[in-house]
């Protein structure tokens, strides 16, 4: 009697759309508005490098050590530099990140002495050709720039 | 860290059974193994099962030595449940002989065989179906060997089959 | 489709590219009207050489290509892997490390038979489960994303113990998890497991006995579910295994609809694990103390742990240089795939579906 009860008042059928009614909270929504909306990575993602320079004097912080390149899984790091005859160091000129081949493990940021490189949080990192996604040294500075859209 | 020898049922066993052919049975960071020239090996494993309850066989592979006479280890990895054990049964694959396959004692074996032979070009004799597992059928060139190279592939069927000239 | 010159006999190919079959997989069926004579399985297609990769790389510079094998489980993997070095090395991960790894590994578990069930489900028909595990799982690649900044390749361990401290708000985050995680598990056995037409599709579908799985060396859920209450991490426990409390759950008939509820009860399991092991972390280094450049002595080693899908070795190679001499991969997903024929042979063609989906294989380490 009662089950029969339940299925004339349609009772199962309400407790479904019940669950149903109840996602429209607007705090239950999960789906992300994106490009106007952008998701929230956390602070330890592994995206596009960085390469870093000084805040104040704005000179990079590389001290073209190589440690990067040599700790690369798939070799796509190269670093040029110069030895300067007067301070006795090695001058960055060049750096070359070839992202088509990277695959985020972290090991030369985790390689790096002096937090240069750096892989930051930017995720936009998509590119129409091949080339576009062979960095150098300017791109890595200045970090990518993604395509705004607005209405 | 040295080797330790290995004592109990199992180095006995084996050694009752087959006597010199058991040339080395040790520990290396806890973990047994013992060395048996190829033509034991089979019947070693056909002991461990009936006598020593092994019934699960875990993985066969191989490593190439390309400078030594005898090019090949081949390694067998026995476990038994009862005995909650782990051995690891070693020969070197001389070159005119081939290992008997091991399908007839564990059926888990006709893959890994496979991929050995795929891998190495070491042939089982015996096996019901020794064909190539993860190359293609036709591929010319045993990868895991020492002497081929990284990047090298069978230029000939890539260019067969993919319609390009070079994989790289 | 040919018919071969037997005229009753149909031959089909299944796959490679087919929803069901979980990726590149490729099986050639040999049919009897609705009935499957045979079974072969073309694999390879994803096969990228790993064992070739970790001849030329460092021991450090492979560990990321390890959490590309088993992708859905890639924290198991590196885990396996480092614990496979660390075995040639002679040293041992310090205990804050170990409980990190094992908190993290039962999430990845967690994780991997969420997107199992999901998938499974989905191949025979149910399609609402999928948005209800991928639900959960995401709140598992949230803290796998704030905790190493990947959430699918995560490259969380590394040899000697972790390169990341734990972050601000690691166990709220882990034990809100677990908290309302089991009341998760329960809905999905009242959608599914109460599902009569569920139980029903499953029930002596692709039966595996015990004595079978062990001449086929299967192993993880799919042994369990046939009665043998196998698993490393009680066999043979490692990283700190040995402290907590859980149980092997186990079924006895080893067709499908038993290992949907060991998968289901393991998930429980690692529910339990996680919570104790979050309880007390101990305090201390992350780091063993090892070398810089890591230099295994010339020796060889199997170290095998408990992955999602059954157990996963490593048998490495050194001769004493900074590259392995070779390593040798053992997985789960291979050897378990091999039962594939027997499970197969006289069901129906639409079994074959619920089949591939039970033994829960994913290509990329099937094909290395």
């Amino acid at each position: 009697m009662k089950q029969f009860l339940r299925r004339f008042l349609l009772l199962d059928l309400l407790e479904g759309l019940w669950v149903t009614f109840r996602h429209q909270d607007t705090r239950l929504i999960t789906t992300e508005q994106y490009p106007s909306q952008r998701p929230a990575v956390s602070e330890r993602y592994r995206g596009a490098p960085r390469l870093n320079n000084h805040p104040e004097t704005n000179e990079t912080l590389c001290i073209s050590c190589n440690l990067c390149a040599v700790a690369c899984p798939e070799n796509l790091i190269v670093v040029g530099s110069v030895r300067n005859a007067e301070t006795k160091r090695k001058d960055l000129v060049t750096f070359t990140y070839d992202l088509s081949r990277c695959m985020f493990c972290g090991l030369c940021e985790d390689a790096c002495p002096v937090d240069a490189l750096e892989l930051t949080q930017d995720f936009e990192i998509a590119s129409y050709t091949r080339e576009g996604l062979i960095w150098d040294r300017q791109a890595l500075e200045e970090g990518p720039r993604p395509t705004q859209y607005r209405q | 860290m040295a080797t330790v020898p290995w004592d109990g049922a199992i180095p006995e066993l084996l050694r009752e059974h087959l006597g010199a052919a058991v040339l080395d049975t040790h520990l290396y960071v806890d973990q047994p193994f013992a060395v048996l020239t190829l033509a034991a090996m089979l019947p070693a494993l056909e002991l461990l099962h009936a006598e020593a309850d092994f019934d699960y066989l875990v993985d066969i592979t191989a490593v190439d030595y390309p400078k030594r006479e005898c090019r090949f280890d081949l390694v067998y990895i026995v476990y038994s449940h009862s005995r909650n054990q782990r051995v690891r049964l070693k020969a070197q694959v001389p070159a005119n002989q081939k290992p008997l396959s091991a399908v007839p004692i564990f059926l888990g074996a006709n893959w890994l065989e496979r991929e050995v032979f795929d891998m190495f070009g070491i042939e089982f004799a015996g096996h019901p179906n020794l064909t190539r597992i993860l190359m293609p059928d036709e591929w010319s060139g045993f990868p895991l060997r020492k002497d081929y190279g990284i990047i090298q592939m069978d230029n000939t069927w890539v260019k067969n089959n993919l319609g390009i000239e070079s994989g790289q | 489709m040919t018919t071969s010159p037997d005229a009753n006999e149909l031959v089909l190919n299944m796959g490679p590219q087919h929803p069901s079959t979980h990726g590149v997989l490729r099986i050639v069926l040999k049919l009897d009207g609705e009935r499957v004579k045979s079974t072969e399985c073309i694999i390879g297609y994803l096969h990228r050489g790993v064992e070739k990769i970790a001849e030329n790389r460092t021991y450090v510079q492979f560990a990321p290509y390890v959490d590309r094998m088993d992708y859905l489980a890639a924290v198991s993997n590196g885990l396996g892997y480092c614990l496979a070095v660390e075995k040639l090395m002679n040293s041992v991960a310090p205990p804050r490390a170990q409980a990190v790894r094992v908190i993290l590994t039962e999430l990845n578990r967690i994780a991997s038979h969420l997107l199992w069930l999901g998938t499974h489900a989905l191949d025979i028909g149910a399609i609402t489960p999928l948005f209800y595990t991928l639900r959960e799982r995401e709140e598992v690649l949230k803290i796998f994303e704030n905790y190493c900044g990947a959430r699918l390749t995560t490259h969380a361990f590394r040899i000697g113990g972790l390169q990341y401290e734990l972050y601000e708000g690691f166990e709220q985050q882990v034990n809100a998890f677990c908290d309302q995680f089991p009341a998760k598990v329960d809905e999905y056995e009242e959608l599914l497991g109460g599902n009569r037409i569920w139980r029903e599709r499953l029930r002596g579908v692709g039966v595996l006995d015990a004595a079978t799985c062990k001449r086929y060396g299967v192993t993880g859920p799919m042994l369990r579910a046939a009665g043998v209450p196998w698993d490393l991490r009680k066999a043979q426990p490692y990283s700190g295994y040995e402290q907590y409390e859980f149980e092997v759950p186990t079924r006895s008939s080893g067709d499908t609809l038993d290992r949907y509820f060991v998968r289901l009860d393991e998930m429980r399991q690692s529910v339990r694990i996680v919570r104790q092991a979050v309880a007390n972390i101990p305090t201390g280094p992350i780091m063993a103390k090892i070398a810089k450049v890591i230099k295994p002595p010339v020796g060889e080693a199997y170290v095998s742990i408990e992955a999602p899908k059954g157990e996963l070795g490593y048998f490495i190679v050194s001769d004493g240089s900074t590259h392995p001499y070779r390593l040798r991969v053992r997985p789960p997903s291979f050897v378990n795939l091999q039962a594939l024929d027997h499970m197969a042979k006289g069901a129906l063609v639409a079994d074959v579906v619920a089949i591939i989906g039970t033994i829960d294989i994913v290509l990329g380490e099937v094909d290395r």
